[in-house]
């Protein structure tokens, strides 16, 4: 039975063969849009450590001394750094599990095997718990200690990608490299790790490659460094080396790990008392307002999808509703025109549900060339967008790559086309009263 | 001349769907229509806006030291000196951030002492002497830095403070909305207060949220963030010929620096606007698309009801009715169906850039925009129901006596 559907579907079509190929573009269209501004969402909406969602925890305090907001974008909310004192003091606490406070330097590493000039490189200067909180994944060594993060000792953590360029990809646990000519020790080298967004850090980019190297936090002090990052200086003329140490100055991110709801209370609490004790002493202009946010709501904070994105992805399921309704009346009108031919069969003994499976099967058909069509589309516009996004910072070029659950989203949407589409033409043409047409006839 | 509109509903009232699709097809595509023409307008508006500086010649390199005893005023007085000497070169100044990138640093300064009075946030760019020349930006009032006025820079030294400062227009609009604002001192942080010795042409620095213009520049040399950046203006044609040169002679003058990157500036007004360009590209495609479809649907039904109706045709012909009169009916049918689509698409319309001003910030509808949307719905879509309304003249009053 399904074959003859098929056959009778494939004769029909093919007697409107413009209609067809116009409807099976609009479907192409209209589905392909909404793959690919969905692969775009996907990729900014998704949580990369989503299993710790609710262990890790953002640290933040209004600290400005300015009585202008903090945090230009959400101006009742504290800014998303922390001073040197402060982020050092909070991160002594035995409260958290783990913490981890960092910011982005800027280094030269030198001195590998064959090489003839230092390369700059982007550095995570961090504590210890970065690695163990994060689960990053190492390929080699691992991370330094708590030891190493007092001294603090010369040691570096290489990037997958870095540890490829400088040593062809070997084992360089134990050598040593230049970084901004001083000599470190290589402890770890990371397997492939590119958390999207980058949560930890969303000050400099939300979808940047995470560095390429990773030291203790303390040489920026004592290499007389400065974050490369987002940095917030309040005072009088330029910024120092002191001045980073001081409680002038935001430039550190913070992450504590949570897991109870018990420490969570506790650690507010002495993040609260820590600031009224601030404010004693003249700093913390502001109300309390210490907070700590999950994940899924630092991601949030920090716009990690992009109103264009939003604004488009509504677009394309625009676009696809207008295709739809469009494929709608067009069938409708195609098979109202066919009308006669399904009295006949009526009349010949086909039962309503026979006819309106038939029509359905030609709608299905017509859905199903214009997803195939989507795909081939997708897969030309993804690579039209990173054409387009090209040696731009912005973040569309990056995630427009075929991602495996496009193919779901086209299956879906194929699926939802096919009964928008096709459920009330082919409902339509199963109402057909057979004694009409036998009439003119 | 009877239109035939009552004929026309009862007709309609038999099988509305069609025409209700097709209605709604046209609403929905005006209301985006609409919406996406003042969202695109916008874009276009951001990035034909001026830079005020020479793009087209102009290159940056920027050097990040490696060692905390780096010397950056002598380095960077060694680099201008080379660069200056460079045939090719029309000048070259030393900042921190660049120009046209998200890259710099940014304070406030009011009007009055501790904060009061009117207040504004640039972006600063520390320079020289050279500075003006080199962005190419003309002063309007006062006069540029002296070179004795450039301050130095260390890193472990607490600099001398500011004293003088050059803004924009823009900036100096929004401190001193009357008169001019050379001579008049303003207060930055701590209430430190800084001459207004020029006013420039407005320019985009650093770029700083909405308000790209607001730009001042200082006069110091550069070091803050361990980094410094060379810009140089080239004389005509000959911007990638001297960058080589410098990259190259820069890269090797400094054992404990390196050099981050080169790029010209039209680079990064290229990037700058990239974003934009590219939504807008998205959107105008995805509603281009739209349109034909919503034509293409008009088109569709119209052919349609022109076969469906073939006997009725051929009976009004038959009873005298012309050609004329034939494609006026067809085409008051489709102009009946486009005229509700376009009364729910106002409504519509109105809606989503209501609903987009209050979630997205973007800016209110112009009425302008909806009457533009009108006239090309009516258009294109009246287009694509005149070759169904001539198919329909070209039927013979023959066929009323046919029996099928």
């Amino acid at each position: 039975m399904l074959g003859y559907h098929l056959r009778m579907a494939l004769k029909s079509l093919r007697r409107t063969p413009g209609l067809t190929l116009l409807m099976t573009a609009a479907i192409g269209l209209g589905v392909s849009a909404c793959i690919v501004t969905l692969t775009e969402y996907h990729a900014m909406s998704s949580n990369p450590i989503w299993w710790k969602n609710s262990v890790l925890y953002a640290v933040t305090l209004d600290i400005a001394a300015t009585n202008q907001p903090n945090n230009p974008r959400h101006p009742g909310l504290p800014p998303a750094q922390l001073t040197y004192p402060d982020a050092t003091y909070l991160a002594r606490s035995s409260i958290p599990q783990r913490t981890a406070i960092m910011a982005v330097a800027q280094g030269a590493l030198d001195g590998a095997p064959d090489q003839s000039v230092a390369v700059p490189v982007e550095t995570r200067v961090t504590t210890a718990g970065f690695f163990h909180m994060f689960d990053v994944p190492f390929k080699y060594g691992g991370p330094w200690n708590a030891t190493a993060d007092r001294g603090p000792q010369p040691v570096i953590v290489l990037s997958r990608r870095e540890n490829d360029r400088l040593f062809g990809g070997a084992d360089s646990v134990g050598r040593t490299l230049l970084w901004n000519n001083h000599r470190f020790r290589i402890v770890g080298v990371l397997d492939h790790w590119d958390p999207r967004p980058r949560f930890y850090d969303m000050t400099v980019g939300n979808f940047v490659r995470p560095e390429a190297a990773f030291i203790p936090l303390k040489w920026i002090t004592a290499l007389h460094m400065w974050p490369s990052g987002q940095m917030q200086c309040w005072g009088k003329g330029a910024i120092t080396y002191s001045s980073l140490r001081g409680p002038g100055c935001i430039w550190l991110e913070m992450w504590a790990e949570l897991p109870t709801a018990a420490s969570r209370a506790r650690f507010l609490a002495l993040m609260n008392a820590y600031a009224t004790e601030q404010r004693k002493s003249g700093r913390f202009n502001y109300p309390l307002n210490a907070r700590l946010w999950n994940v899924g709501q630092w991601l949030r904070l920090n716009d990690a999808v992009t109103h264009d994105s939003r604004l488009l992805l509504r677009l394309a399921f625009t676009f696809l509703a207008v295709c739809l309704i469009n494929t709608v009346a067009v069938l409708l009108a195609k098979f109202m025109g066919a009308a006669p031919l399904a009295g006949i069969r009526r009349a010949l003994g086909a039962s309503r549900r026979e006819i309106i499976a038939q029509h359905l099967i030609e709608a299905s058909l017509v859905s199903l060339a214009g997803s195939c069509l989507a795909l081939v589309l997708t897969v030309g516009e993804l690579q039209g967008i990173r054409a387009l996004y090209r040696h731009t910072h912005d973040v569309y070029g990056k995630l427009a790559h075929f991602d495996p659950l496009s193919l779901l989203w086209a299956l879906a949407l194929t699926v939802l086309s096919t009964l928008v589409a096709g459920l009330y033409p082919a409902w339509r043409a199963g109402q057909v009263a057979p004694a009409a047409y036998l009439r003119t006839q | 001349m009877n239109l035939g509109i009552r004929p026309l509903l009862r007709a309609l009232q038999r099988n509305p769907v069609g025409e209700v699709l097709i209605g709604m097809q046209i609403a929905i595509t005006l209301a985006v229509l609409v919406n996406v023409t003042g969202i695109v307008t916008r874009r276009v508006r951001r990035i034909e806006r001026p830079a005020g500086i020479d793009t087209r010649d102009t290159f940056a390199i920027v050097v990040s030291s490696l060692s905390k005893s780096f010397n950056f005023d002598a380095a960077e007085s060694t680099d201008l000196a080379y660069l200056r000497g460079l045939p090719g070169v029309a000048a070259a100044t030393v900042t921190t951030g660049e120009p046209l990138t998200h890259d710099g640093s940014y304070a406030q300064f009011s009007s009055q002492p501790h904060r009061r009075g009117n207040t504004v946030t640039v972006s600063v760019l520390p320079t020289d002497d050279q500075g003006l020349k080199t962005l190419d930006v003309p002063l309007i009032a006062g006069r540029n830095f002296r070179a004795t006025e450039v301050t130095s820079y260390s890193p472990r030294d607490p600099s001398p403070p500011l004293t003088s400062i050059i803004l924009t227009e823009r900036a100096a609009r929004t401190l001193f909305a009357h008169g001019s604002a050379v001579g008049k001192t303003i207060y930055g942080y701590g209430s430190m207060p800084v001459t207004v010795i020029g006013v420039t042409h407005n320019f985009i620095g650093p770029l700083l949220g909405d308000s790209p213009y607001d730009t001042a520049l200082i006069p110091q040399m550069s070091g803050e963030f361990g980094q410094y950046e060379l810009l140089v203006r080239t004389r005509p044609r000959q911007l990638f010929a001297v960058m080589r040169t410098a990259k190259r002679h820069i890269g090797m003058a400094h054992p404990d620096a390196v050099v981050l990157y080169t790029t010209t500036l039209s680079a990064d007004l290229h990037r700058m606007h990239a974003n934009d360009r590219n939504v807008a590209l998205f959107l105008l495609a995805v509603t281009a698309m739209m349109l034909a479809i919503c034509c293409f649907g008009v088109f569709a039904l119209a052919a349609f009801n022109v076969r469906r109706r073939t006997k009725e045709i051929g009976v009004r012909r038959a009873v005298g009715a012309r050609k004329r009169d034939i494609v006026v009916q067809f085409m008051t049918e489709s102009a009946f169906v486009l005229s509700g689509g376009l009364a729910l698409g106002s409504v519509l319309a109105l809606a989503i850039g209501q609903w987009l001003t209050d979630h997205d910030g973007v800016s209110h509808l112009d009425p302008w925009y909806l009457l533009v949307g009108f006239a090309v719905l009516a258009l294109t879509s009246q287009l694509a129901a005149w070759q169904p309304a001539r198919w329909a003249a070209t039927i013979p009053p023959s066929v009323a006596t046919r029996t099928v």
